[in-house]
């Protein structure tokens, strides 16, 4: 019941906020999303799930079943339930929001009551992403991400909104398209041995050896076919090179905490995807592509870290990095090793954190300066000593300083992949990978000592000072969750270790 | 002595297209909309005179619908009618045209 | 293992500077000397914990090592990778100890009048700063095993980056930080894929026990024992050794600033004075070298590393040396001499002579601590003045400086019986009887590293003359800055230790004299140890094996004497400082150097090895990224917005069937009904 708890206690402050008065709206928004973050820190701590939801290999937690609607020879379900995947992505789902909406109060100054709203539909809808499980289910709730996103970007955005909010639409709505018609190419190839549409049963029925021929394509075809499409569609929502280009854009014209979101949870969403159907359903399929796949990983890694060398705007920096980040997370799944696995799905939380965090000192530095350009401003540590502080912090976060939660999720992907069976040369192409950790350290370094150090400059008629306290208290509460999970990676890494396990079992 | 059903048909058809004439040639909306009524009318015709035929009272059951069908259809007609006379002083149907995209 | 309370404590030796970092950090704004108490108190109890530590070890405890914190468990039996924290203490963890602590109190102690005295803003952050350096190093010096080493050896990057920069405001601060992080990241790099590949291949990363990568890797090569190590890309075992070895070694050249990537180290002479004595002395530099004495049982399986090792470090002795002999600074000679310097500990630690190695790493960092701390003080009284051509005439005005100075500079020559004479002489001749006996790599290492005797006389000699002889060139050499106690007390206490410090270990008078005088060798050989204790592979005699053996470097060692090498370099040292007495001896030097002409030019620019390494990062890097941007949003992004495009233009071309006219429509519907009727008719047969 927790997850419902969880579910409707922000789909109803979503409402609520919709109807207040825009004054209160911000506060009021933030104080109703404390009960989902509430509830999901005590599903956290009284978690007790153990092995994979997809897999018939232990308990799914906090699951609940109810029949819903009948579609043709299936039954649709209210299906939801959390394993050590989707656990620690529900936090940082909840956390994030929280976080964000208070590091809106000082940016976002119009229709305040329906942005908030928004927001808290956003989250209602991600809770809904990383714990159905049923896929239909499942499905609304991922495109009903996109919906608020959309007004999002193309109402509160920067002046090249309306270009990236539908930029942003269409493309991960073709996207989805494309994996909709891989998945139900699956789901009729299963044929009658299928009465739901629960990913479970989708799931073992294909790992099962249930698949029949459908559409001409004889099961192993018909796999590689499913396999291709829903790769194509969840490599958009990572994104993947070379299916990135949508999220500079969105990210420079969405408003900060916007983007902290968009960073922060909703690439994860394409990553889970990935490791839920790609990696969990078509396991064998994803082992003979492994190769071609952590050729992408790695070109995501390098080509994303090179972009970002090449860009002036902070926003743009960090957006570009996000994709490289996330290469890292791809090449740690598709090396099919323990820490392979479970560093890109700890890399997924520790840099849902970090981008998180490195967005909204961006956005707090914005505020105060508005302009983002590296090169209109410098000698900002003078003014805003505390922001440039955790700019700093979260800047080496971000290079993958030990002790920092990045260091862990990288270096766990590092030894997962470089041992991997399944990917031939496989040292070869983490070393290659690894120098993004070079790179990345070039353009961060070069931003911040052209924008934070030297002598104070900048052309503005506002006032710069400190940022306010509920700019900056936002910012030490990631930082310090950044530090805590890189100093204790098991906080979250045990968990996700035992539900990746049984995948690596081979089989059912 | 009944008339034969094929005079009624023949008559539904003369209706119906001088219906269909009217719509395709006039640029008056009045007449356009007096052409639709015609053509309505013509399966009405159709509708009775099979119904009398077979002596099944449904068919002028459904013509009686379509008759309420038609007045307001026409309310709504000549409503946008009058709208369209208000902005381009005319109710000539190929005036509208920049009304399209 | 014996229970001794101070090895209960050894956590708090790295504990007591991270606290001090934290009081400093959040409450130092309300402290009396804003911070800095807190962080002396803390290096100084760090301090007396580490000499109590080696007292105890001196004493004839065991070493000692402890788990103490998984960092990585995961799910039971997973992985099969240990990723763990632990603390390892032996002879050379606990005298590294011993030094980090050492100078970093004594750092502390001067900053109060460098820092303190001068009146500078934002000391809480210098002393948070420093003690989180400090609890940095001292971590990384006594980890069990290579993942904490990287974890720490990292941290310690952060911290010289955020010292480096202290001076924010300036320009030149932030970016020679952005250097020195940088190019050290790029060691750094082939680090992590060293230590990555170290777990791929053993499953561990620990220094020390039978479990041990290192002892693993003996045993791979000297019994065959290769059961539970993975190699990759084909190689064999040997092979794959020698290149987890060599990207190890990356991280070490980037930290210790060897030739490649030695260019940072000079741009790092930005911070203030004692974070440049931190640097070059005891934390950060000497990671590096300390990093490869520390899995020294490793690289001694690896002839081709321990070779590479050698060439660079001689090649960096004597390159740098080069450089120095032209610089104008009196931080930059320095900078330059500490990178001649490491070079010696590299060739020790190639040419098979570890004690030597920890000998020279222990001597330099008392003898350039003092230096730098010297040139510290130079600076205060100079207002901030660094050239040495407005210098002169200092050694009466400054006395106590000038003295210590002197013992330091003669320490740094290598001149008898000053403490870099004992080390230096004792890294060449362990080269030279290991070159001799059929290592031709190592003669030219040995080659560079006896040149570089003479080029360091040269210019060290040359800085105390132009610095401290001669007439007063400025106003303000002329009327000096007093000091205070606290910048002359640490540096009266490393002079001493600068003078006496070589008496640990006196390996040409051992023969002489006929008594046994090298106690540093005795203590690093850990009497103590059983062949059954863990431990047993961390000894000199382990190595010493593992040197001579067949399946290790295959040393062997020519029989010559220590006296004759030693008078060899002793006399080129007294030759570089003889040439410097007489050529910048005179009351009003003149810049001799110009007479160097072209290379003179060559050398004040560093062999353009800077401006090479900003062509790579400006002149390649940057366009191609410009490139690549240009590429995206080009390509990549047009095929994107050319389908969107592609459906727009579509979308226009097929609306023009909406005409708008009613009576179109109409007679579009009556044609689509007359065709349907026609179609249906024809197939369904009616006509």
């Amino acid at each position: 019941m927790l997850i419902e708890a969880t579910f409707f206690a922000t789909l109803t402050a979503a409402m609520v906020v919709f109807m207040a008065p825009s004054r209160y709206a911000g506060k009021l928004a933030t104080l109703l999303s404390v009960v989902p973050l509430g509830t999901s820190l005590y599903m956290w701590f009284t978690f007790d799930g153990s092995g994979n939801a997809l897999l018939e290999s232990g308990d799914i937690a906090f699951e609940t079943t109810l029949s819903w609607l009948e579609l043709g020879p299936y039954q649709l379900q209210w299906h939801v339930g959390v394993d050590g995947v989707s656990m620690p992505l529900l936090v940082l789902t909840t956390i994030l929001t929280t976080l964000a909406l208070i590091s809106s109060w000082t940016p976002i100054d119009e229709r305040e009551s329906q942005f908030y709203g928004l927001m808290l539909l956003m989250e209602a809808s991600l809770i809904g992403v990383f714990t159905a499980l049923d896929f239909f289910l499942w499905f609304v709730f991922w495109e009903g991400v996109l919906i608020p996103m959309y007004f999002l970007i193309g109402v509160w955005g920067g002046p090249r909104r309306k270009y990236a909010s539908i930029k942003f639409l269409v493309y991960t709505n073709v996207a989805s398209l494309v994996m909709f018609i891989g998945l139900f190419g699956l789901v009729f190839g299963l044929g009658d041995s299928l009465t739901t549409l629960g990913l479970p049963e989708i799931a073992q029925g294909v790992r099962g050896g249930d698949l029949g021929s459908f559409a001409g394509l004889d099961p192993e075809a018909l796999k590689a076919a499913a396999f291709l499409a829903m790769f194509a569609g969840f490599a958009v929502k990572v994104p993947v090179v070379p299916f990135h280009t949508w999220l500079p854009d969105a990210h420079v014209e969405a408003p900060t905490p916007v983007s902290v979101i968009l960073a922060g949870v909703l690439l994860k969403m394409g990553t889970y995807a990935l490791l839920r159907f790609n990696f969990t359903m078509l396991a064998d399929v994803a082992r003979d592509y492994a190769e071609i796949i952590a050729i992408f990983g790695v070109l995501s890694v390098i080509y994303g870290a090179m972009l970002a060398l090449a860009q002036r705007d902070l926003k743009r920096i960090v957006a570009y990095s996000s994709i490289s980040s996330m290469g890292y997370v791809i090449l740690g799944l598709v090396a099919f090793t323990p820490h392979g696995f479970g560093g890109a799905t700890f890399q997924m939380i520790s840099h849902g954190l970090i981008s998180g965090l490195m967005f909204m000192v961006v956005g707090v530095i914005y505020n105060t300066t508005h302009t983002r350009m590296v090169g209109d401003m410098s000698g900002m540590a003078d003014k805003m000593p505390w922001t440039v502080g955790i700019f700093i912090a979260a800047a080496f976060g971000y290079m993958g300083l030990p002790l920092m939660s990045g260091f862990a999720g990288e270096v766990l992907v590092f030894i997962g992949a470089f041992h991997s069976t399944v990917i031939p040369g496989a040292p070869v192409y983490t070393a290659i990978a690894m120098f993004g950790i070079v790179i990345v350290a070039g353009y961060l370094l070069w931003a911040m000592q052209r924008t934070l150090f030297g002598p104070f400059k900048l052309e503005t008629d506002y006032e710069v000072g400190p940022a306010a306290f509920h700019d900056v208290a936002p910012l030490v509460v990631l930082l310090l969750l950044v530090i805590l999970l890189g100093v204790a990676p098991d906080i979250a890494y045990e968990m996700i270790q035992d539900a990746i396990n049984p995948l690596l079992g081979g089989g059912a | 002595m009944a008339v034969a059903v094929q005079y009624y048909l023949l008559l539904s058809a003369v209706v119906f297209c001088t219906g269909l004439f009217g719509i395709l040639v006039r640029r008056n909306a009045l007449m356009f909309l007096m052409s639709v009524e015609l053509m309505l009318n013509a399966g009405n015709i159709n509708l009775v005179a099979f119904s009398h035929y077979y002596g099944n009272l449904t068919g002028q059951v459904f013509s009686l619908f379509i008759i309420a069908l038609a007045a307001a259809e026409v309310a709504i007609g000549i409503g946008i009618i009058l709208v369209l006379y208000r902005n381009f002083d005319d109710i000539d149907v190929t005036e509208a045209t920049t009304m399209r995209w | 293992m014996a229970e001794h309370l101070v090895f209960e404590l050894a956590p708090a030796i790295a504990g007591l500077p991270f606290l001090a970092f934290l009081i400093a950090l959040f409450f130092g704004k309300y402290m009396p000397k804003k911070g800095a108490l807190a962080g002396i108190a803390a290096a100084a109890g760090s301090l007396v914990l580490a000499v109590w530590t080696a007292a105890t070890l001196f004493g004839g405890a065991e070493p000692y090592h402890t788990h103490i914190y998984d960092f990585v468990l995961g799910a039971e039996g997973v992985g099969g990778v240990d990723l763990s924290f632990g603390i390892l203490i032996d002879p050379l963890s606990a005298l590294m100890l011993v030094i980090v602590t050492l100078i970093s109190t004594l750092i502390q102690i001067h900053s109060l009048g460098y820092m303190n005295d001068d009146g500078q803003t934002g000391l809480p952050r210098y002393y948070a700063e420093l003690g989180l350096f400090t609890f940095s190093m001292l971590a990384f010096v006594y980890s069990d095993n290579l993942l904490m080493a990287f974890m720490f050896f990292e941290l310690v990057g952060l911290c010289s980056y955020l010292l480096i920069g202290f001076w924010f405001r300036d320009e030149g601060p932030p970016s020679g930080a952005k250097k020195a992080f940088l190019v050290t990241r790029f060691g750094d790099y082939f680090f992590l894929i060293g230590v990555v590949a170290v777990f791929a291949t053993f499953g561990t990363t620990a220094f020390v026990g039978e479990d041990s990568f290192v002892v693993m890797a003996e045993h791979a090569l000297a019994d065959g024992a290769t059961e539970h190590i993975t190699t990759y890309l084909g190689l064999d075992v040997q092979q794959w050794f020698t290149v987890i070895g060599l990207l190890v070694l990356g991280g070490v050249v980037g930290k210790s600033a060897q030739f490649p990537l030695h260019t940072w180290l000079p741009d790092a002479m930005e911070g203030p004075t004692p974070v440049s004595a931190l640097i070059h002395a005891a934390t950060m530099v000497a990671a590096g070298v300390y990093l490869v004495a520390r899995m020294y049982g490793f690289y001694a399986l690896s002839p081709t590393a321990l070779g590479v090792i050698a060439l660079i470090g001689g090649f960096t002795a004597l390159f740098a040396a080069t450089m120095a002999v032209v610089k104008q600074e009196i931080k930059q000679v320095l900078a330059y001499s500490t990178i001649s310097q490491y070079g010696y500990m590299m060739l020790a630690l190639g040419g098979g002579a570890y004690t030597a190695a920890v000998f020279h790493l222990t001597t330099h960092a008392v003898f350039k601590a003092l230096l730098f701390l010297g040139a510290g003080s130079v600076i205060i009284a100079m207002h901030h003045d660094e050239n040495m051509w407005n210098m002169g005439g200092l050694k009466d005005d400054m006395r106590v400086t000038y003295l210590t100075f002197l013992a330091g500079s003669l320490a740094l020559a290598g001149i008898f019986p000053f403490a870099g004479f004992w080390s230096k002489d004792e890294v060449l001749y362990e080269t030279l009887i290991h070159g001799l006996a059929g290592s031709p790599l190592l003669l030219v290492g040995y080659a560079f590293g006896l040149l570089s005797v003479f080029v360091t006389g040269f210019y060290t000699f040359r800085m105390v003359l132009l610095t401290f002889h001669g007439n007063p060139r400025s106003d303000a050499a002329r009327d000096p800055a007093s000091l205070r106690w606290n910048t002359k007390l640490p540096v009266a206490v490393l002079g001493i230790g600068a003078a006496t410090i070589g008496f640990i270990n006196m390996k040409p008078v051992e023969e002489l004299a006929g008594t046994h005088l090298t106690f540093l060798h005795d203590w690093l050989a850990i009497g103590t140890v059983g062949e059954e204790s863990e431990f047993a592979a961390l000894t000199t005699e382990h190595y010493h094996h593992i040197l001579f053996a067949d399946y290790g470097a295959g040393y062997s060692a020519a029989d010559l004497g220590p006296l004759i090498p030693a008078v060899v370099s002793l006399g080129l040292a007294l030759a570089g400082v003889g040439a410097a007495w007489v050529l910048y001896s005179d009351p009003d030097p003149v810049p001799q150097t110009k007479k160097l002409g072209s290379v003179r030019t060559l050398l004040m620019n560093n062999y353009y090895q800077d401006e090479f390494q900003v062509w790579l990062a400006r002149g390649v890097t940057v366009p191609v990224a410009k490139a690549a941007d240009t590429f995206d949003q080009s390509i990549i992004d047009g095929v994107v917005n050319g389908v969107g495009s592609v459906s727009l233009f579509s979308g226009e071309r097929f609306r023009r069937i909406q005409t708008g006219v009613v009576s179109n429509y109409a007679t579009l519907l009556t044609l689509g009904l007359t065709l349907l009727l026609v179609v249906f008719g024809l197939v369904g047969g009616w006509f």
